[in-house]
C-alpha cells in the first residue's frame, strides 16, 4: 500500500507524460477543428486524471 | 500504412512510460506472495475497477464489436450487453463476500468452503485447468488478434514489434506483480480509450460529419432492410431464441472471462486485492459502468463509418468484418497514427499482463504450494511465482503459433463450462453445496458439450428445436445447445449434491463465521448462534445498478445520434438512478452485513 503520495507519482507522471505530447499534437498534427478539439480535450483529461491520481487519498 | 518518424517517437515514448511504471513497483512485489498477487490487499476502488476494465478491453475487443455491428447493427451488441445483469449481481451480492473471504485466489476459495479429498482434488484440478490451458488459450487468442492488427498496419515486418511488445510485458509483469499490473492498467486503459475515441472522431469526419453519417447509414438500412441504428432488436414474426437465451440464461449460467457468475478470474483477484469490502463493491461497480457505458460507443461509431468507407464489407465473411477496424487506421493523420497504434498495444498488454499474473497465482498458490512444496519461504514462493509467470508466457506464445482457430478452441472451453454458473452463485448462499456439486457440474457440462459437438443433429437438439419452433421462436443452434447444457448440468449437480454428504461442520462453521453470508445457512447459523440475513439493499442495488448502466448506455447513444430529447431523458433517468444507488451503497454495512 502506498504510504506517501510519492507511491502514486509514477502513475500521475504517466498521465502527464501522455498529456504533453497530446497537447503538442493539437498544434503540430491535427488538421481540422474537430480533430483539434478532440485531441485538446483528451490532453486536458490526461492532465486532470494525472492530477487526481497524484492527489488521491492514500 | 507507413508510420512517420513522429509516430515512432510516440510509440517508443509509450513503451518507456509503461516499462517505467511497471518497474517502479517491482520492489514492493518482491516482499511476499500477498504483495505479488493481491497487492497486499490495499487497492482503492478506482484503481482496481479500472484495472478490471483494462483487462477486459483487449486488442480483439474492438475488432469483435466491429464485426457484430456490421453484421447485425447496434442491437447485435445485446449478445454481450446482457452480461450486465450478472455484473451488477456480482457487485451487490458477491464483491464484499470475496473480500471477506480474504483468500489469495478464486481457486483457494475451494479450500475454505469445502472439506475432504474431493475439495483437494477440485482445487488442484482447477488450478491446473485455469492456470495452463484456459490462460494459454486466452493469451493465444488476444495475441492472434494483435497479429492481425500488426499485419494490417506494418504489413509483414510488424511481427518483430509484437515480439518486442510480448517481451516487454513479460519483463515488467514478472518483476512487478499485481501492483505493476494495476498501475500500468490505469494508463493503458486511458490510452486505449483515447485511441478509440480519436479514431471514431476522425472516422465520422471522414464520412462528412455526423449528419452525413446518419443519412448514409439510414440509406444502407433502407437498402438492406436492416435497421443498423436501432438499439433494440426487431423481432419480426419469429422471436429470436438466441436473444432470449442471452437475456435470461447466459449471464448466470455461462463462465465467460470477465463476466463469471458471482465473479472469478481477474475480477475476483482484484476484489480480493481491495482495501476493504466497500472498496471491492465500489470498484466492481465502476468496472461495470466503464465496461458497458464508456467503452462501446467509439467502436460502434467507427464500425458504422467503416460500412460507409468500405461498402464492399456488407455481405463479407466474419474475418473481413473484424478486419474493418484496423483498416480504418489508414484514415488517421501522421502523429495521431502512432498514438492509435500505441492504444492497440495498450489494450493488448493490459490483458496479457493480467492473464500472466493470474495464471501464476493459480499455479503457485493452488498447486505448487499445497501439493509440491508446503514449507517454502516467502522469497522462494515469489521467485517460483515469477518463474511460473514466464512459463505460462512461453506456453501461451506457443499456443498462438499452433492454434489455427483459437476462437473455436475458446468457444469449446466456454461450452465445456457452460452450465456451472448456478453452482458458483449458490455456493456462497446455500450451505448444502459441496465440492461434489462443482465436480459434477463441471463433468456434466463438459460431457454434454462434447456430446453436442459430436452429435449436433441428435434427437435432443432436434426435439428441443421443434418445441421452440412450435412456440414461435426463430431457433439458433447455439441457444439450443446452451439450454441443453444448462438444463442437464443443473439436474445432475442437484441430484449429486443431495446424494453426497455435506461438508464437515467445522469447515462450514469457519466459512460462515469468516464470510458472513446470508441465504440458506439454517443448520450452520443455529450452531453459530448468530444468523446473517440477506437484506433488501443488495436487491435494490442490483436493480438500480442495471438501470444506471442501461440509462447511460442508451442515453449516450441517443445524444451521439442527435436525438436530444430521448437522450436527455435517458441521461436524467441514469442520474436519478445513480443518486439512489449511491445512497443504497452508503447505507449498507459492507464490513459486517
Amino acid at each position: 500500500m502506498p504510504k506517501t503520495k510519492k507511491e502514486y507519482l509514477p502513475m500521475a507522471l504517466g498521465f502527464w507524460g501522455i498529456g504533453i505530447p497530446l497537447l503538442a499534437s493539437v498544434f503540430l498534427f491535427c488538421r481540422t477543428p474537430a480533430q483539434k478539439i478532440a485531441v485538446f480535450l483528451a490532453s486536458l483529461a490526461f492532465f486532470l486524471i494525472g492530477t487526481l491520481i497524484y492527489r488521491a487519498k492514500q | 500504412m507507413n508510420l512517420a518518424a513522429v509516430d515512432w517517437v510516440f510509440l517508443i515514448w509509450y513503451f518507456i512510460l509503461s516499462i517505467g511504471i511497471g518497474l517502479y513497483y517491482s520492489g514492493k512485489a518482491g516482499k511476499s506472495i500477498s504483495e505479488y498477487f493481491v497487492s497486499g490487499r490495499s487497492l482503492p476502488w478506482w484503481l482496481l475497477g479500472t484495472s478490471m476494465v483494462a483487462t477486459t478491453f483487449s486488442s480483439d475487443t474492438p475488432l469483435a464489436v466491429t464485426g457484430i455491428v456490421i453484421k447485425d447493427g447496434i442491437s447485435g451488441n445485446w449478445f454481450w450487453w446482457t452480461f450486465l445483469f450478472g455484473g451488477s449481481l456480482t457487485v451487490f451480492f458477491f464483491a464484499h463476500l470475496w473480500r471477506r473471504a480474504a483468500v489469495l485466489t478464486e481457486v483457494e476459495f475451494i479450500d475454505i468452503r469445502y472439506s475432504g479429498r474431493s475439495a483437494k482434488f477440485l482445487r488442484g484440478f482447477k488450478a491446473l485447468y485455469l492456470g495452463i490451458p484456459a490462460s494459454c488459450i486466452t493469451f493465444g487468442w488476444v495475441t492472434l488478434a494483435m497479429v492481425k492488427i500488426i499485419q494490417t498496419v506494418f504489413k509483414t515486418s510488424g511481427l518483430e514489434a509484437l515480439g518486442i511488445c510480448i517481451l516487454i510485458t513479460i519483463f515488467y509483469t514478472t518483476l512487478s506483480g499485481l501492483w505493476g499490473v494495476v498501475a500500468t492498467d490505469m494508463l493503458l486503459f486511458a490510452i486505449a480509450m483515447l485511441g478509440s475515441i480519436i479514431l471514431s472522431v476522425v472516422s465520422v469526419e471522414k464520412v462528412g460529419g455526423i449528419k452525413a453519417f446518419l443519412a448514409a447509414i439510414q440509406a444502407i438500412s433502407r437498402q438492406t432492410g436492416k435497421d443498423y441504428l436501432s438499439v433494440f432488436p426487431s423481432f419480426g414474426q419469429a422471436l429470436p431464441l438466441a436473444f432470449f437465451v442471452a437475456l435470461f440464461v447466459q449471464w448466470w449460467a455461462v463462465y465467460y472471462p470477465g463476466a463469471e457468475p458471482g465473479g472469478g478470474g481477474w475480477v475476483a483477484q482484484r476484489m480480493l486485492a481491495a482495501r476493504n469490502p466497500k472498496h471491492a463493491v465500489s470498484g466492481t461497480l465502476w468496472f461495470n459502468i466503464a465496461h458497458y457505458v464508456i467503452r462501446p460507443w467509439p467502436w460502434i461509431l467507427t464500425a458504422l463509418c467503416a460500412m460507409i468507407v468500405f461498402p464492399e464489407l456488407l455481405g463479407s465473411d466474419a474475418a473481413s468484418l473484424e478486419g474493418a477496424y484496423p483498416r480504418m487506421l489508414g484514415i488517421l493523420p501522421k502523429g495521431i497514427l502512432g498514438l492509435m497504434i500505441a492504444s492497440l498495444f495498450a489494450a493488448y498488454m493490459s490483458t496479457i499482463e493480467s492473464v500472466l499474473n493470474l495464471a501464476g497465482s493459480y499455479l503457485l498458490n493452488d498447486f505448487y504450494k499445497p501439493f509440491i512444496n508446503k514449507n517454502g519461504s516467502e522469497k522462494h514462493y515469489v521467485l517460483t511465482g515469477r518463474l511460473l509467470v514466464v512459463l505460462v508466457a512461453i506456453l501461451g506464445t506457443g499456443f498462438s503459433f499452433i492454434l489455427g482457430s483459437v476462437r473455436m478452441g475458446w468457444a469449446l472451453i466456454m461450452e465445456l463450462s457452460g452450465g456451472i454458473g448456478l453452482v458458483l452463485l449458490l455456493r456462497w448462499y446455500w450451505w448444502r453445496i459441496n465440492a461434489w456439486s462443482e465436480i459434477s457440474a463441471l463433468t456434466a457440462s463438459g460431457l454434454m458439450a462434447i456430446y453436442l459437438k459430436i452429435a449436433p443433429g441428435s434427437f435432443l437438439v432436434i426435439g428441443l428445436s421443434k418445441i421452440f419452433k412450435s412456440l414461435g421462436f426463430k431457433v439458433d443452434p447455439w441457444a439450443v445447445n446452451i439450454i441443453l447444457i444448462v438444463g442437464f448440468t443443473t439436474i445432475v449437480w442437484i441430484v449429486v449434491t443431495l446424494l453426497t454428504p455435506p461438508d464437515s461442520q467445522a469447515k462450514l462453521l469457519s466459512f460462515y463465521k469468516k464470510v458472513k453470508p446470508g441465504g440458506f445457512w439454517g443448520p450452520v447459523s443455529a450452531i453459530h448462534g448468530r444468523s446473517y440475513r440477506l437484506k433488501i439493499q443488495p436487491f435494490l442495488g442490483w436493480v438500480f445498478g442495471v438501470l444506471v448502466i442501461l440509462f447511460f448506455l442508451l442515453g449516450i447513444g441517443k445524444v451521439i445520434f442527435l436525438r436530444w430529447g430521448e437522450g436527455l431523458l435517458y441521461l436524467a433517468g441514469g442520474t436519478i438512478s445513480a443518486v439512489i444507488l449511491s445512497k443504497i451503497i452508503n447505507n449498507v454495512e459492507w464490513e459486517v452485513q
